[in-house]
């Protein structure tokens, strides 16, 4: 990934320290690029759930400044859908159906019926779930109910897609089936999207960036560039060799924090 | 009984146990029906028989078949004064649901509403309604009006409660949604909140609807009837000084029979409001 593209978002020099005293993220500096599929992987309490809610506007630094498209982010939800963010668990209302929860981000926008239901029809088609437009979420499996999620998040055709651990409550049959259709989407969107998780082999499979993360206080130990074709075997010895890599990182990492 | 909330039971796998619920269903439904029936039977043989044994007379303590046939005796005094009660009754209703869920979502739109008024909304509902009652008999005459304004005050307080406590208790997640696609703090209450609200709302409903009858009965021993026909309470107070026990058994238990009624038929609503989603409802669908 060459340094000729345009830069998405970028933290410099952040801090996010909580009333309560507690540390999340230390000297946060962090460019990332358009296109990129970027994994933020560390242990929990490592503050890479606050850096996704800071790029989404629903956090402020205490220090330093998070931009995206070189702009506030809280500017930027303001004004447009470029930012999209699926949460961990699905999130979805209850009391509407596949379709009106797929709507709700053009309807808060106040975009034309017909067209919702067009772009509804796109994006839930494009997850796979087209048939299920009148269930309600409670008659929906997880995975299924994450796809509508990803396909809400979708809908607003987002040009940064923001997902904090996503799959971490789904069985791993379900777990792989959703990533590679993630992988799908985002080469088809050609969205930018920063994924969070804890799970070192996800975050191989998926990313094109590995930023790992150590805990308490909260901070960049290493960058990853994975470079490896997509779709990705994951019984390859380069997969695992990266695999490797990204554990002794997130070790490194580790066993700094209870030296020092 | 008015903090009563909503318990939502999560459950998962709904769509494949359909099929063993329905016969645990089935099971339950024989066993919640018959113990309550053969309980009641009991009840009544030993009620039909101690009059008898201590051979106590009916106006201190009538049988159950005094009270029947009181109630066949006088049944065109009766029937009026069930319609007087009845009537009163879900107006005042009616007027706690609408006004009480207007306010809570006033109240719910601005913290600093919310803050400065709800503690003296809690401080009106400890004075009891019989000391006030007077003052709203001098305002509003004796009769009808002030027998549902009686009913309403007693029933709206457990409407707000509850309302209030469903619209502050969004998920804060769905919360965070919402402002990252910048909704406005209407359309937050309407497409968020409110539906949120809706099972904590609908029990709300179901306590209040009980009240409102309470309410009426006790506006009419205070308020009266005014010119017009007496309801039940009304009734009770006109047996008692005529020691017409076994009919004052019969409005009480006419009452209590309105009373059951009208709770079945606001969770039957509520339960049909919440079908599509809410799974505390969904445990009895068929």
């Amino acid at each position: 990934m060459g340094a000729m593209q345009k830069e998405v978002v970028s933290f410099k020099g952040v801090d996010k320290i909580y009333n309560t005293g507690t540390v999340a993220l230390s000297q946060l500096d962090l460019s990332i690029h358009e296109g990129e599929f970027i994994s933020f992987l560390g242990p929990s309490g490592c503050g890479k759930s606050t850096a996704l809610r800071m790029v989404a506007g629903l956090g402020e630094a205490t220090k330093g400044k998070v931009e995206v498209f070189g702009q506030n982010p809280k500017e930027l939800i303001r004004n447009s859908n470029d930012i999209a963010y699926v949460f961990q668990d699905s999130n979805l209302l209850p009391w509407r159906t596949v379709l009106d929860n797929v709507v709700l981000p053009l309807e808060l926008r106040g975009s034309n019926k017909n067209t919702r239901k067009e772009i509804a029809m796109r994006v839930l088609e494009m997850v796979g779930l087209k048939d299920y437009l009148k269930s309600y979420p409670r008659q929906l499996s997880g995975g299924m109910k994450m796809r509508v999620s990803i396909a809400r998040a979708l809908a607003a055709k987002p040009k940064l897609l923001l997902m904090d651990e996503p799959f971490a409550a789904l069985d791993e049959m379900t777990r792989q089936s959703l990533q590679m259709d993630l992988l799908d989407i985002w080469k088809k969107e050609r969205t930018t999207i920063l994924f969070v998780t804890h799970n070192v082999y996800e975050a191989v499979y998926l990313s094109s960036q590995i930023a790992v993360m150590s805990a308490r206080p909260g901070r960049l130990s290493s960058l990853i560039d994975v470079d490896l074709p997509y779709p990705r075997d994951r019984v390859t010895s380069t997969f695992t060799e990266y695999v490797d890599l990204a554990s002794q990182s997130l070790e490194y990492s580790l066993n700094r924090k209870e030296l020092g | 009984m008015t903090s009563q909330t909503a318990t939502t039971n999560r459950s998962e796998l709904v769509v494949e146990s359909r099929e063993m619920d329905e016969k645990k269903f089935r099971g339950k439904v024989k066993g919640t029906v018959f113990g309550p029936i053969i309980a009641l039977v009991i009840f009544l043989s030993l009620w039909q028989s101690i009059p008898i044994v201590f051979d106590m007379k009916p106006f201190i303590l009538p049988k159950p078949t005094d009270v029947l046939q009181a109630a066949i005796d006088d049944w065109h005094l009766l029937w009026p004064a069930i319609q007087v009660t009845v009537t009163e009754s879900v107006i005042g209703f009616i007027i706690s649901a609408i006004v009480g869920i207007w306010i809570s979502i006033l109240l719910a739109s601005s913290r600093i509403l919310e803050v400065s008024l709800y503690p003296y909304a809690v401080i009106l509902q400890t004075i009891p309604v019989v000391a006030i009652a007077p003052i709203i008999v001098i305002w509003f005459g004796s009769g009808f009006n002030s027998i549902v304004i009686i009913s309403f005050l007693i029933g709206f307080f457990p409407v707000v409660s509850n309302t209030l406590m469903g619209l502050n208790s969004v998920d804060e997640n769905m919360g965070d949604l919402f402002s990252l696609y910048n909704a406005s703090k209407w359309q937050t209450m309407w497409k968020l909140r409110i539906p949120a609200a809706m099972p904590y709302m609908m029990s709300g409903l179901k306590i209040s609807c009980t009240l409102a009858i309470v309410g009426a009965i006790t506006g009419e021993f205070i308020a009266g009837i005014g010119g017009g026909r007496g309801g039940l309470g009304y009734a009770i107070t006109v047996a008692a000084v005529q020691l017409k026990t076994p009919y004052l058994f019969a409005c009480a238990i006419a009452g209590a029979i309105f009373g059951i009624g009208f709770y079945l038929l606001v969770s039957l609503v509520s339960r049909f409001m919440l079908k599509s989603w809410h799974e505390s409802s969904m445990k009895v669908e068929k």
